[in-house]
């Protein structure tokens, strides 16, 4: 049946039918979003320094570039990376830093390393409330990484290369929350669900609308469509009502002659 | 003139006779003539399953549209439950179908003039503790047959034929019957077991009428004051 099947137009009358209640669910959430993400949500600060991984020349025996020690300096990076998030480092850092007053535990959530493949320089960042906060954390994490790494591996192969600059000539600007992200991804989802709801409303509808509907359920023929009297037919009765008084003057006296 | 629209009966075949939607009960009218080859359909009752989804509003616009073809039309408010029909023609209710039924008034006493040319309106009357079973009289089937004889065409409006049974009588008397569906209102289920009952009494379906449709933008315009 042909009723089953629903064409393009059909999909647009039935989003047109229902598009206000998708604005609106679009727009309340959108604005949900935008207030969350601009006054409630406490925005977050990122600061980054970077590492570089090299034998200094001292414990090299050729004072030059040598290749096998580049590779084994990038393959150290990866042990690096993870020797940065162990309590073996993390703690010190809260211990030698109380000023933090921060665990080691939480110390582990704000921090995050990365490096660039195949190069020997490694990018701890770390993000905070407040940028200051984060750039002296990410500077103080450097600082005890480089101190202690001679400890557990017995070699002077880390140099900071730029630490994060704790007082910037230009205030950074929050990386959370994007509120242009929040929004974009508020207004999909909601837009998704509006338009599920109406779909939906539209399927569970299983009032008689169309001729169709009534040949199949009713099994009788529709002998007239007669469409609600909208504005136009009312102002148009008034009109018409002036202009033909004896018409409308009958209809309206007749209780007066009886 | 009316300041309530929205709530008035509209007798727009009347009022307005050029509208869409008078020539929308214009063709309902040709649609029933056409609909009964050999028998001449002279009793035709309207209901729907559920109240207020324009029963009263339609039969008096057909009502109109029939007497505008110069027929003599007859409309009997046959709701003796919730009488409308005094009201869209602004007359009195003091006598009318009931009175007619119990004896207390004759024929004659209780059919007005509508104001409308040809169109002649027989209220519901007061209204009775025992609605169906003077529905079911002899007397009604008298009276049916002696309106037979002086109107071309006589229109029942009747109470909805889910909530009562008095629509079911009637339709037995009736020649034909016709539905009105308000648009997305009715259930399917709902419009089907309406549909039973009338079945079940034997009653002659004409067809629907798909009543309070949203008109689309795109449609209408073919015939919309055509010729003005």
């Amino acid at each position: 049946m042909s009723a089953q099947e629903l064409d393009l137009r059909d999909y647009f009358q039935i989003v047109r039918k229902r598009l206000w209640m998708i604005v609106s669910i679009v727009v309340v959430v959108c604005i949900l979003a935008g207030v969350y993400s601009l006054y409630i949500k406490n925005p977050v600060y990122e600061a980054s320094t970077k590492i570089i991984v090299n034998q200094t020349p001292t414990q090299s025996t050729v004072a030059q570039l040598d290749l096998n020690q580049i590779n084994t300096n990038i393959q150290l990076i990866n042990t690096y990376k993870e020797i940065i998030k162990t309590p073996a480092i993390l703690d010190v850092v809260a211990k030698n830093y109380p000023q933090f007053n921060i665990t080691a535990e939480d110390l582990l959530k704000k921090v995050n390393v990365s490096s660039v493949n195949n190069t020997q320089v490694m990018t701890l960042v770390v993000r905070d409330n407040s940028y200051q906060k984060a750039a002296e954390i990410v500077n103080a994490i450097s600082l005890v990484f480089k101190q202690e790494i001679p400890s557990l591996f017995n070699v002077q192969n880390v140099s900071i290369l730029n630490e994060a600059k704790v007082d910037p000539p230009v205030a950074p600007g929050p990386v959370e929350p994007n509120v242009v992200m929040n929004l974009a991804i508020a207004f999909i989802v909601s837009l998704m669900i509006g338009l599920g709801i109406a779909f939906l409303l539209e399927y569970l509808d299983d009032t008689l609308k169309t001729e169709e509907d009534i040949e199949k359920y009713l099994g009788l023929p529709t002998i007239a469509m007669i469409t609600r009297l909208g504005q136009e037919e009312t102002k148009s009765t008034e009109l018409q009502a002036q202009k033909l008084t004896r018409k409308a003057g009958e209809l309206e006296h007749v209780t007066a002659a009886k | 003139m009316s300041q309530q629209p929205s709530k008035q009966r509209h007798l727009i075949t009347v009022t307005n006779p050029r509208s869409p939607v008078s020539e929308a009960f214009r063709a309902l009218r040709t649609n029933i003539d056409f609909s009964s080859v050999d028998k001449q359909i002279q009793i035709i009752m309207v209901t729907s399953s559920g109240p207020e989804e324009g029963k009263s509003t339609v039969t008096a616009n057909l009502a109109a549209a029939y007497a505008q073809a110069d027929k003599k039309v007859l409309l009997i408010d046959g709701d003796l439950r919730k009488p409308t029909a005094h009201k869209t023609f602004s007359l009195s209710n003091r006598a009318g179908l009931s009175s007619l039924l119990s004896q207390q008034a004759e024929l004659e006493d209780v059919v007005q003039d509508s104001g409308v040319t040809n169109l002649s309106i027989m209220t519901s009357g007061p209204i009775p503790p025992n609605p169906a079973e003077m529905m079911a009289s002899n007397r009604m089937s008298a009276v049916l047959q002696e309106l037979r004889q002086r109107y071309d065409m006589i229109l029942f409006d009747t109470p909805p034929l889910l909530a009562v049974t008095d629509a079911q009588i009637v339709a037995s008397k009736s020649d034909g019957v016709i539905m009105v569906v308000s648009y997305g209102k009715v259930k399917r289920d709902i419009a089907a077991k309406a549909k039973a009952n009338l079945d079940r009494v034997g009653a002659k379906m004409l067809g629907v009428v798909l009543n309070n449709v949203k008109r689309k933008a795109s449609e209408g315009y073919y015939y919309y004051y055509y010729g003005n």
